[in-house]
C-alpha cells in the first residue's frame, strides 16, 4: 500500500518535471541554436532562409500584404510574414507578450509614444544607433525627433501623421461658406457647424481618435505642467474649448450630444461619406474608406481644414500630426540584422503600397508626389486639391503626446461628466488638474 | 498482509486519469495564483524586467486610491442583482410549477438568456436602453416621464441598468434550479397544510420557502461569487464607463493590469477581491444555520 502511494507520487512528479522541463528545454535549445545566426553563414552549407514576423495594426489587405509580397519576391533569403494586431489594449498586450518571448515578433509598429516608451523600458526595442549609420533625422526630417526616447531612436517613424477636419465641399457651397483658413478657431468652427446643420445632417462629427485634438495641441504648446510643476489641466483655453463644444451639443445642436455618440457607437466616417454630416474631425486613416467608392459611394468633393485653435489669441498651439507608424525591432529577436535590413527598405519606399490608405512615407528617399498620386489614383476628382495640399500635405508645428494612459483616462472620465451634464465646467477642470497632480506626485 | 482487491490495486490508475487535468489546473491556475501572491509585494510592470520588492507599498496605495473605493461602491450596487434575481426566479418558478398554459414554452423562454451569447445580448440591451430613441425610454416618455434617465450614458444610472441586464441574464438559470427544488417537495405536505386551512401566502412563505432554502443558499453563494467575478457583460456594454461609473472591482483589476500594465498593484486588488468573496462566503456559511433548513 505504502509503496504504491510512493510510486504514484513519484510518477506524478516525473511527468510534471518532464512536461515543464520539456518546455524550458525547448526554449533553451533555441537560444543556443540562434547563436550561429549572427556569425557569417558557413560556406559549405547553403544559407538558411531567415523568417521574420512583422506586426502592424493595418488590415493585411489594406497594403501590408502587398508590401510583404514585394519584399519576399525581391529577397528570397529573408521571408517576412505580416501579422495584424488591433491597436487597443488587448491587441497591444498580445504584441507585448509575443515580444517578450522573442519567438513570434521581430519587427513591430508603434502608434503611440507612451506605448513605445513602455517597450523601451522593458528592453523590447533595439537602440537603432547601435546598428548602422542610418541618419534618422536626415531621412525623416525634424519631426522625427519627437519619437526620441532619452535622446535615442528606438524605431523608424515611417509615415506622416495627420489629423484634420474633412469637409463636404458640396454642403459648404450650398451654405455659401468658403473653405476655412488654416488658422481658424473653435468659434469659427461653431459658426460653420451651426450654418451647415440641417434635418438629419450634423454640422460636425468627431472621430474618437481626434476628439481631443485641440486639447492635446493646446497642452503641447502650454506645457503639461505649469512653471511651478503643478498640473496645467485647468488652463483657461481648455475651459473655452469645452464650453464651445458643450454649446454646440446642447444649444446649437450642431454636433451629437455626448450621450448619443457614446451609446449608439456612431460610425462617424460612414456617416460623413453618406452625407449625414458636413464636417468630420479625424485623420488620414479615413482615406482608406473615402477612396473606396464601391463600399462608400459618394458624389461630393471633399475639402480639408486644419484642426482649429481655441481662439485667435492662442499663439503656441501645436498641431497633432508629425510622424507616426514607428517601426521597431524586437531586442529579443534572433534575426536583428535581417530585420534592420527590412526596416530600412520599408521606410525608404517599400511601404508605398500603403499610400492608397493615406499612409505617406516620411523618408526623403521617397518622392512624395508619387505617394500622393498613388493615394489619389482613380479618385482625383473627389478632392479639393488646394486644401488637400495646404492641410493634408501642409507643414505644421507638431507634437507627440507623452501623457500616460492613466492620466488620459482620468481626464476623459472628468470631461465625460461635463458633457453628460453631471458636473459644471469649473469642477471638471479642477478635478482634472487634481487627478493629474495626484499622478505626477 | 491483507490481499488487496483488484479495485484497490487500480488506485494509481485513478491518479493517472486525473493527471492531465490536474497538471492543467496546477500550471494555469494554482501556480499563477501563487505567483500573483508574490507579485502583491512588488512593483512589477508587465514585460518590464526591473522588478523590486516594495513591501506593503501596494497596500498603502490601495487604501488611498479613490478609484478603488468607487469600484467597491459599484460592485456593491452590482451585487444587488443577485437577491433580486433570486426572488424573481422563485416567483416565476412557483407560477410555472403549477398548471399554466404553454408551460414548456415559457420555461424555455425564461432560460433562453442564460444560453445565448453574452456579447450579442449586450448589443441588444444597448439598443433597448438607448437614451434618445431606445424603446425603453420611448415607453417611459409615453407614460409621461419628461426626462427619463440616460441609462448607459448616465453615470448615476448606468450601474442599475447593468443590474437589470444581469438579473435578466441570471433569472433563467435560477428559475430552473428552483423548479427542480419545487418538484422535490412532496404534495402530501402541501395538501395537509391546505386541509388545515392554510392560505396560499402562508403555504408559500411558511412551507415552500423554508423547504427550498438549501437551494436559495446554494444560488445565493454561487450567484454572489459569479457576480463579483463577472466581467464580460460590462466590458461588452460600457467598458467601465461613462466616467468610470460601471468599473466594478474585476474591471478595475483588468484595467490596472492590461491597460496600465501595473501587475503588482493589480495583484493586490485581485487578492483583495478574493478576500472579500471569501469573507462573504464565510459569513453566509455561518449565517445559514439561522435560515437554511435541510
Amino acid at each position: 500500500m505504502r509503496r504504491s502511494k510512493w510510486l504514484v507520487t513519484v510518477v506524478c512528479f516525473l511527468i510534471t518535471a518532464l512536461v515543464i522541463g520539456g518546455c524550458s528545454g525547448g526554449a533553451g535549445g533555441n537560444t543556443n541554436g540562434n547563436k550561429p545566426n549572427t556569425d557569417p553563414a558557413p560556406t559549405d552549407k547553403p544559407a538558411e532562409k531567415v523568417k521574420l514576423k512583422l506586426w502592424g495594426a493595418v488590415p493585411a489587405e489594406a497594403g501590408p500584404q502587398a508590401v510583404v509580397e514585394a519584399w519576399n519576391a525581391e529577397n528570397p533569403d529573408i521571408e517576412v510574414e505580416y501579422i495584424r494586431f488591433v491597436n487597443d489594449d488587448p491587441g497591444n498586450l498580445k504584441l507585448d507578450t509575443a515580444l517578450m518571448t522573442g519567438q513570434d515578433a521581430d519587427l513591430y509598429m508603434n502608434y503611440q509614444l507612451t506605448r513605445l516608451q513602455k517597450r523601451v523600458d522593458a528592453g523590447l526595442a533595439v537602440d537603432l544607433s547601435t546598428l548602422t549609420d542610418y541618419k534618422v533625422d536626415e531621412q525623416m526630417g525634424p519631426d522625427a525627433a519627437q519619437w526620441k526616447i532619452a535622446d535615442k531612436y528606438y524605431g523608424l517613424p515611417t509615415k506622416k501623421n495627420m489629423a484634420f477636419i474633412w469637409l463636404n465641399k458640396q454642403k459648404l457651397d450650398e451654405a455659401g461658406l468658403p473653405v476655412p483658413p488654416i488658422d481658424w478657431t473653435w468659434s469659427d468652427l461653431q459658426q460653420y457647424a451651426a450654418k451647415l446643420k440641417k434635418d438629419n445632417v450634423y454640422g460636425l462629427l468627431q472621430h474618437e481618435a481626434a476628439y481631443t485634438a485641440t486639447l492635446d495641441g493646446t497642452i503641447a504648446g502650454l506645457g503639461v505642467t505649469k512653471a511651478d510643476g503643478t498640473s496645467n489641466f485647468d488652463n483657461p483655453l481648455w475651459k473655452q474649448n469645452f464650453e464651445i463644444l458643450h454649446n454646440m451639443m446642447f444649444k446649437d445642436k450642431s454636433t451629437p450630444e455626448y450621450s448619443e455618440q457614446l451609446t449608439s457607437k456612431m460610425p462617424v466616417d460612414t456617416m460623413f461619406l453618406k452625407g449625414e454630416a458636413a464636417m468630420l474631425t479625424a485623420g488620414e486613416f479615413i482615406f482608406r474608406n473615402a477612396n473606396n467608392l464601391k463600399d462608400y459611394p459618394h458624389d461630393f468633393q471633399i475639402a480639408f481644414a486644419a484642426i482649429p485653435r481655441v481662439n485667435k489669441e492662442q499663439t503656441d498651439f501645436k498641431y497633432p500630426g508629425g510622424l507616426g507608424d514607428v517601426l521597431s525591432i524586437n531586442a529579443k529577436s534572433k534575426n536583428q540584422e535581417a530585420a534592420w535590413k527590412f526596416a530600412q527598405w520599408y521606410a525608404d519606399g517599400g511601404m508605398l503600397p500603403m499610400a492608397s490608405g493615406g499612409r505617406i512615407p516620411s523618408s526623403k528617399s521617397v518622392d512624395s508626389k508619387q505617394a500622393i498620386d498613388l493615394m489619389l489614383k482613380g479618385v482625383e476628382d473627389k478632392y479639393d486639391r488646394e486644401s488637400l495640399n495646404n492641410v493634408v500635405f501642409g507643414k505644421f508645428e507638431s507634437f507627440q503626446l507623452s501623457v500616460p494612459q492613466q492620466v488620459i483616462d482620468a481626464r476623459k472620465e472628468e470631461f465625460e461628466k461635463y458633457f453628460l451634464n453631471k458636473q459644471d465646467i469649473d469642477t471638471t477642470l479642477k478635478n482634472m488638474a487634481k487627478r493629474h497632480q495626484e499622478f505626477i506626485k | 498482509m491483507k490481499r488487496r482487491s483488484w479495485l484497490q490495486k487500480q488506485g494509481w490508475m485513478g491518479y493517472a486519469f486525473i493527471l492531465p487535468n490536474m497538471l492543467g489546473i496546477l500550471l494555469f491556475f494554482i501556480l499563477p495564483a501563487l505567483f500573483s501572491f508574490v507579485l502583491m509585494f512588488t512593483n512589477y510592470q508587465f514585460a518590464n524586467p526591473d522588478v523590486s520588492f516594495t513591501g506593503l507599498d501596494n497596500f498603502k496605495r490601495l487604501f488611498q486610491d479613490e478609484n478603488f473605493y468607487s469600484s467597491i461602491k459599484y460592485t456593491a450596487i452590482f451585487l444587488l442583482s443577485v437577491p433580486v434575481s433570486l426572488i424573481l426566479a422563485f416567483a416565476v418558478a412557483l407560477i410555472l410549477n403549477r398548471s399554466v398554459y404553454l408551460k414548456g414554452l415559457l420555461r424555455g423562454m425564461f432560460f433562453l438568456p442564460y444560453i445565448s451569447s453574452g456579447v450579442a445580448v449586450a448589443f441588444v440591451w444597448m439598443l433597448l436602453f438607448q437614451p434618445t430613441h431606445g424603446p425603453i425610454n420611448e415607453a417611459l416618455r409615453w407614460v409621461g416621464m419628461v426626462s427619463p434617465p440616460g441609462w448607459f450614458a448616465d453615470p448615476d444610472a448606468a450601474m442599475y441598468a447593468i443590474d437589470v441586464v444581469q438579473i435578466w441574464f441570471m433569472m433563467g438559470y435560477n428559475m430552473i434550479i428552483y423548479l427542480a427544488a419545487l418538484q422535490e417537495i412532496s404534495t402530501e405536505q402541501l395538501e395537509a397544510a391546505k386541509i388545515d386551512g392554510a392560505k396560499t401566502g402562508t403555504i408559500t412563505w411558511k412551507i415552500i420557502w423554508p423547504l427550498v432554502s438549501p437551494t436559495t443558499f446554494l444560488l445565493l453563494i454561487t450567484g454572489l461569487i459569479m457576480t463579483m467575478k463577472s466581467f464580460s457583460l460590462i466590458q461588452a456594454i460600457t467598458q467601465g464607463g461613462p466616467s468610470g461609473s460601471t468599473t466594478i472591482l474585476s474591471l478595475y483589476v483588468y484595467k490596472t493590469a492590461f491597460s496600465y500594465y501595473e501587475m503588482g498593484y493589480a495583484s493586490t486588488i485581485s487578492w483583495f477581491l478574493f478576500a472579500v468573496i471569501m469573507l462573504i462566503t464565510v459569513i453566509q456559511w455561518i449565517g445559514q444555520k439561522r435560515w437554511v433548513h435541510y
